[in-house]
């Protein structure tokens, strides 16, 4: 699973017989999965986290391990028996009285040397009234909030909307066993998200140097041993030509067609368990598809960059407008004249039952014409937008990555809850993680006018985000129930699990690697699930 | 029984710079001691296997911090064993979990009443391996070289020296040979990083989403131990890597576990099948996941691997049919090392 990444790694960080150094080897099981790249995305980055909660702590303290630049922890509270009783990352009693951020940074920032720390013992809704404050918390590469009052996360959230430069915001929620979490965000462009799905092989268009060596490959002319070798890439192209010259050009696409294609190549055997031959039969479904690029990748080249004129110089806007242009370079590629008509071929090849002269031939053919395609994408890229500053190495990751690069476009905080129709339709795929949403919505409503919580309260607060005479779902008074029991607790397990959950997609967030949640994660700890709703 | 790593520091948060090399388990307790007054820990430097039923029955229930599939299997083995059905004190839950980058799973298995460890063998993925002819006739893939290096020519050239996967001149040594022999075959990217993560088997593993699964692991120990609310029925999984995707399901206990489910085995063998082509069958089962069988029915022995003696004089057998030496509907019982109980086959000819 982590193979090409930690080649990568490799080839990044070894001198010849030495061991790697001491940094590379405190996070080596971390840069297996996301490279010197995400790294260097973690410890440039800069989070605010608002609240010293043990759920923020615990955030926290997955944040810090694995080196992130720099975090500040902003509380004005003192730290209650309550705090000392639940939140690890405080001194227990002793800290009883002090500052709740002033009391856990020093043992947060003890993780690790690495990472700059600070507390700040300003009140958000302070900070929120003035333009100092207010560009301070914009300051930040993302902001993360744990069960802040109702009103603040409306400011708050609006602050960070209005504008496409401004931090992600990460709402967080939690009471007793149930949470629920929502990433605000405009746009998020993935270039590595490591999916599993396989790049082409370019089997059913071959480029000219693998269409010459199937072409000239006779199964009768060569030795028995050479049979057994040749490897499956060679045999798919060749029996695919076969194939469409006898069926009009057209591929095997039916089951019976895809039958009779895997029994031709079976045919071809000239002894038992010949391996490749068997190989080519199992991986005969790589040509069941001719299009010149899968249909969400696709549906990127009409996606038009999002636009803000006040926000035009700005980094984090700068790195989008890249990848668009990345994008558009895409398309003007597959329609190239010059090029393949299809994605551009990444030099990955699978491990292929062969001999190892073979092997490396065929590696090196795919090498020497990916390299010529990444050639051909960047004088497309350098002719269609010659004033974009672009980073070589950025160029080159985006080629090798095609076949799966996402862009995720997300909705400002409270949005979907603004369409009562839609939150109803949410109870038919979803009814627990939905009623649990509403009942954690309803909860921060009434906490929020200071009304006691209540069942017939909680439950009359849900009611009123719905359209009239909509059917409640059964799990929405399981909900209510530990509500009305833990209003306010914030338990130390349900703390430790949402600090990984977080931790998780902050880190996807900042190393634009892997995919992000869009909507609201709902928690159940009680019977033990997660579920996603108001996906836009 | 485990030491400190410097690369155990990017996500064990009880553990510093200055703790490299120090117990795991005494520096832990030591930590948590010190941070949360009024909490006891008895820390244990050991081997779970060194520790008998004795031990494991003082205690409540047991979660596994553990991250083999072996030790797992005998922590889950014991624990069924225990189970003694007039006496439901004897019944410890066993709470388990593990990770894999942003994928990890949690669950609760109670001895003899739920789906055990051992059910569930078959939900492993399957270790790769590189068949020997491709190691050492036609490497293709760096992984190739390594074990080359590992497999072939450590031995060859260290005799019986033991390869020290801990030790950097013994990972040193063998990116060396294993960067030569593919300089010679023309492969790219054998790395450090490579050599180490295929000779030690590395699974890539982050503070978070340890972090997930821990808490999942001990919310059901505080679930069942407070009664607060029910607990997992019985397994949880979540999926990290494309947004969060969780699935919470209850695995069902298989008649035919050799731990829990009390019946033998039904394997079916060719009648011109030798022993040896039974072992081979055995080794390669997924649901069972053993090394080095050795076979005996309750009246004679087939095939022991150790000791040397007895292996000798047993392997003549290893080329007589099956179906010579046990009947149809017979019994073969099957030890090993790596397995934690007697393993009984019943076997049928086709």
């Amino acid at each position: 699973m982590a193979q090409p990444d930690s080649q990568e790694l490799g080839e990044a960080t070894t001198a010849i017989h030495a061991q790697p150094d001491s940094k590379t080897r405190r996070y080596d099981r971390q840069l297996r999965l996301w490279a010197a790249s995400g790294q260097s995305a973690l410890e440039s980055s800069r989070t605010l986290v608002i609240g010293a909660t043990a759920t923020a702590t615990s955030i926290l303290k997955n944040l810090v391990l694995p080196g992130i630049g720099h975090f500040t922890l902003l509380d004005p509270k003192s730290v209650s028996p309550a705090d000392a009783g639940n939140n690890f990352f405080l001194n227990g009693y002793s800290s009883i009285g002090k500052n709740r951020a002033e009391e856990a940074v020093p043992l947060l920032t003890e993780l690790n040397d690495s990472v700059d720390g600070k507390a700040s013992t300003k009140d958000i809704d302070e900070l929120l009234r003035t333009d100092e404050g207010r560009e301070w918390i914009k300051s930040f590469t993302l902001v993360i909030a744990h069960n802040l009052g109702k009103d603040t996360i409306e400011t708050l959230s609006k602050l960070l909307w209005d504008g496409l430069a401004n931090p992600p915001l990460l709402v967080v929620r939690s009471a007793g066993f149930l949470a629920d979490f929502y990433i605000q965000f405009h746009e998020q462009c993935i270039i590595e998200p490591h999916s599993e799905t396989f790049p082409s092989l370019r089997l059913t268009r071959p480029f000219p140097a693998l269409a010459e060596w199937a072409k000239s490959t006779d199964y009768d002319a060569i030795d028995p041993t050479d049979h057994a070798h040749i490897p499956f890439p060679i045999i798919l192209v060749k029996e695919t030509e076969k194939w469409k010259a006898e069926h009009n050009g057209e591929l095997p696409k039916k089951y019976a067609d895809k039958q009779s294609f895997k029994s031709q190549i079976r045919d071809l055997q000239k002894k038992m368990d010949e391996e490749n031959f068997e190989e080519a039969e199992a991986q005969s479904w790589r040509i069941s598809t001719e299009v010149p690029a899968p249909s969400d990748i696709q549906s990127l080249f009409a996606l038009s960059p999002l636009s803000s004129s006040a926000d035009s110089q700005s980094a984090s806007t700068a790195s989008n407008t890249v990848f668009h242009a990345l994008l558009q370079t895409l398309k003007l590629f597959v329609e190239s004249p010059d090029g393949p008509g299809c994605l551009p071929l990444t030099s990955t090849l699978p491990d292929v039952h062969t001999d190892t002269e073979s092997y490396v031939k065929l590696q090196k053919m795919y090498k020497e014409q990916a390299a010529k395609e990444a050639a051909l994408f960047k004088d497309i890229l350098k002719k269609t937008y010659p004033d974009t500053p672009l980073d070589d190495s950025m160029v080159d990751l985006f080629v090798k990555n095609t076949h799966h690069v996402k862009v995720l476009r997300g909705r400002r905080w409270g949005v979907w809850e603004e369409d009562k129709n839609a939150i109803a339709s949410s109870f038919g795929p979803a009814p627990a993680a939905t009623a649990t949403h509403l009942a954690l919505s309803s909860l921060a409503n009434l906490q929020a006018q200071g009304i006691e919580i209540t069942a017939e309260a909680l439950q009359a607060g849900v009611v009123s985000q719905l359209p009239p005479n909509a059917e409640l779902p059964s799990a929405l008074d399981d909900a209510i129930g530990e509500l009305v029991r833990s209003p306010t607790a914030d338990l130390p397990n349900t703390a430790a699990f949402l600090g990984g959950m977080i931790a998780q997609e902050a880190i996807k967030m900042i190393t634009k690697q892997y995919v992000p949640v869009n909507g609201y994660c709902v928690i159940d700890l009680v019977e033990s699930w997660t579920g996603i709703v108001g996906a836009p | 029984m485990d030491t400190i790593d410097i690369s155990n520091l990017n996500r064990q948060f009880l553990f510093r710079q200055k703790d490299v090399g120090e117990p795991k388990a005494l520096v832990a307790a030591k930590f948590i001691m010190n941070r949360v007054p009024g909490v006891k820990v008895t820390p244990y430097f050991g081997k779970i296997q060194d520790k008998d039923e004795d031990y494991y029955m003082q205690f409540n229930l047991v979660i596994c911090g553990l991250d083999s599939v072996e030790a797992r299997r005998w922590i889950n083995a014991t624990l069924v064993n225990m189970v003694d059905p007039e006496n439901m004190e004897s019944l410890k839950p066993l709470i388990d979990g593990g990770t894999e980058g942003f994928k990890g799973q949690a669950r609760v298995i109670l001895p003899t009443v739920s789906s055990c460890y051992e059910c569930s063998l078959d939900m492993l993925n399957k270790p790769t391996a590189f068949p020997i002819c491709t190691i050492a006739n036609t490497p293709r893939l760096p992984e190739h070289c390594i074990e080359w290096a590992s497999v072939l020519e450590w031995p060859r050239v260290h005799g019986d020296k033991k390869l020290d996967t801990d030790d950097p001149e013994h990972i040193g040594w063998l990116y060396d040979i294993a960067l030569r022999r593919a300089k010679d075959f023309k492969i790219e990217g054998v790395t450090w990083s490579l050599t180490q993560g295929v000779v030690k088997n590395i699974i890539p593993a982050i503070a978070s989403t340890n972090a997930i699964i821990a808490a999942s692991c001990c919310n059901e120990a505080f679930k069942i131990a407070t009664t607060a609310a029910s607990y997992l029925n019985n397994y949880f999984m979540l999926i990290g890597t494309d947004g969060v995707y969780s699935y919470t399901f209850e695995h069902e206990k298989r008649a035919d576990c050799p731990v829990c489910g009390g019946e033998s085995l039904d394997i079916s063998v060719k009648k011109d099948w030798t022993v040896e082509r039974l072992i081979e069958m055995l080794v390669e089962k997924q649901d069972i996941q053993i090394k080095k069988p050795s076979l005996s029915t309750p009246t004679k022995q087939i095939y022991f691997q150790a000791p040397p003696q007895l292996e000798e004089a047993t392997r003549p057998n290893l080329e007589k049919k099956v179906s010579d030496l046990v009947a149809d509907g017979g019994e073969i019982t099957v030890t090993a090392s790596s397995l934690p109980f007697n393993l009984s086959l019943r076997i049928t000819y086709t």
